[in-house]
């Protein structure tokens, strides 16, 4: 399968009896079932509703490590740490010990889990590509070139941060519906989500268009012949 | 994955707020349904705090409580003793302790100078 450095990538430990609950009530996915060995991802967004970082949360059992992005790490951790008071919530930044790529094109048969290979943490994130982790001490080689990974992408509408996923966006126009939980209870930007989705108001759609279809200034992603566009939905 | 954990990794900078000396104050009908609660025994305690949480990111959490293990202030008002946490202090300082007296969402209500807004639930503020 092929593999494409994730260099934007950054690696938080939050530690404590309180950490779990606290992600939780942040961000847009349900985590409080979460148990040992498995993976989930989910968004922290702005009381506009708007993205402020995508995580894939491992939960380790005594601890949870949290990757997320680097060129956003500080708004995200500007954003939890004054709500941390008085809970058991600790958070270590481990970036600079690990390595991260993107194997994709896969066909993962098990998704939300996570396993060691070869001293190589791969998170089955979704049926067609893994998170790979690995401390920096480790060799692991990720030589695909970016251009063939968003090809990829495009073919699949996977959305990806920088690209679909940035702060202008909310997790239902960047593509990421399914990490907003429809059943749980209140985060910050939840009303104005929920309200979305129960008016089936969304705004703008992440869509695969063939290049030319329309103006550029809504192509997020360009592709040779086809590429990723977020725009207004015409038929709300 | 390198977690660290072996080792000791240095901790995200989080800036702790500085602590307030908070002032409060408790509306006659709140302290009539205080006085329902508590009984004649005041030697329970009633513990406002903060949690993260709810639609706009900060929720209230009362409590009545013999004690904690949080490091408190403690505020007497006509008798009842409130416990103020200190690492929310920055968040309750001239809060309003009230009560609401409604078949739908009634209650203790915090009436809360510092929130910038709040959700309709009034559990959840920002």
């Amino acid at each position: 399968m092929p593999r494409v450095a994730y260099d934007d990538s950054a690696l938080t430990v939050w530690q404590g009896s309180d950490a779990l609950k606290f992600i939780d009530g942040l961000s847009s996915n349900k985590m409080l079932d979460m148990v040992k060995g498995e993976l989930c991802q989910t968004v922290f967004t702005s009381s506009q509703a708007k993205i402020i970082d995508l995580a894939t949360v491992f939960h380790m059992g005594d601890f949870l490590a949290v990757h997320s992005h680097r060129s956003k790490l500080t708004a995200l951790l500007n954003h939890v740490t004054p709500r941390i008071l008085n809970q058991d919530v600790a958070i270590l930044d481990v970036t600079s010990r690990n390595q991260f790529c993107i194997e994709y094109d896969c066909s993962n048969s098990v998704v939300g889990r996570f396993e060691l290979k070869d001293d190589i943490t791969y998170g089955y994130v979704a049926e067609g590509f893994s998170l790979l982790i690995a401390s920096v001490d480790v060799e692991c080689t990720c030589v695909g070139g970016i251009i063939e990974f968003n090809e990829w992408r495009i073919e699949n509408q996977i959305p990806w941060n920088g690209y679909e996923i940035s702060e202008k966006q909310h997790p239902l126009s960047a593509g990421l519906a399914h990490l907003v939980h429809p059943n749980k209870g209140c985060y910050i930007g939840q009303e104005i989500l929920a309200r979305m989705i129960s008016r089936g108001r969304q705004g703008k759609i992440l869509l695969r268009i063939e290049n030319g279809d329309i103006d550029d200034k809504f192509v997020t992603t360009h592709g040779e012949k086809y590429s990723l566009a977020i725009i207004r939905d015409t038929r709300q | 994955m390198d977690c660290g954990t072996c080792e000791t990794p240095d901790s995200v900078q989080v800036v702790t707020p500085e602590v307030v000396n908070v002032n409060l104050t408790i509306s006659s009908k709140a302290q009539e349904m205080l006085g329902n609660a508590f009984g004649d025994d005041r030697s329970m305690a009633l513990l406002v705090g903060v949690l993260s949480g709810g639609c706009s990111g900060y929720v209230y959490d009362l409590q009545i409580v013999e004690s904690t293990d949080q490091s408190c202030q403690e505020v007497v008002i006509d008798g009842f003793k409130v416990l103020i946490p200190n690492a929310s202090s920055h968040l309750l300082d001239g809060i309003e302790i009230d009560y609401v007296d409604r078949l739908m969402g009634g209650g203790f209500r915090i009436n809360n100078p510092n929130a910038e807004s709040s959700c309709g639930c009034g559990e959840s503020f920002a």
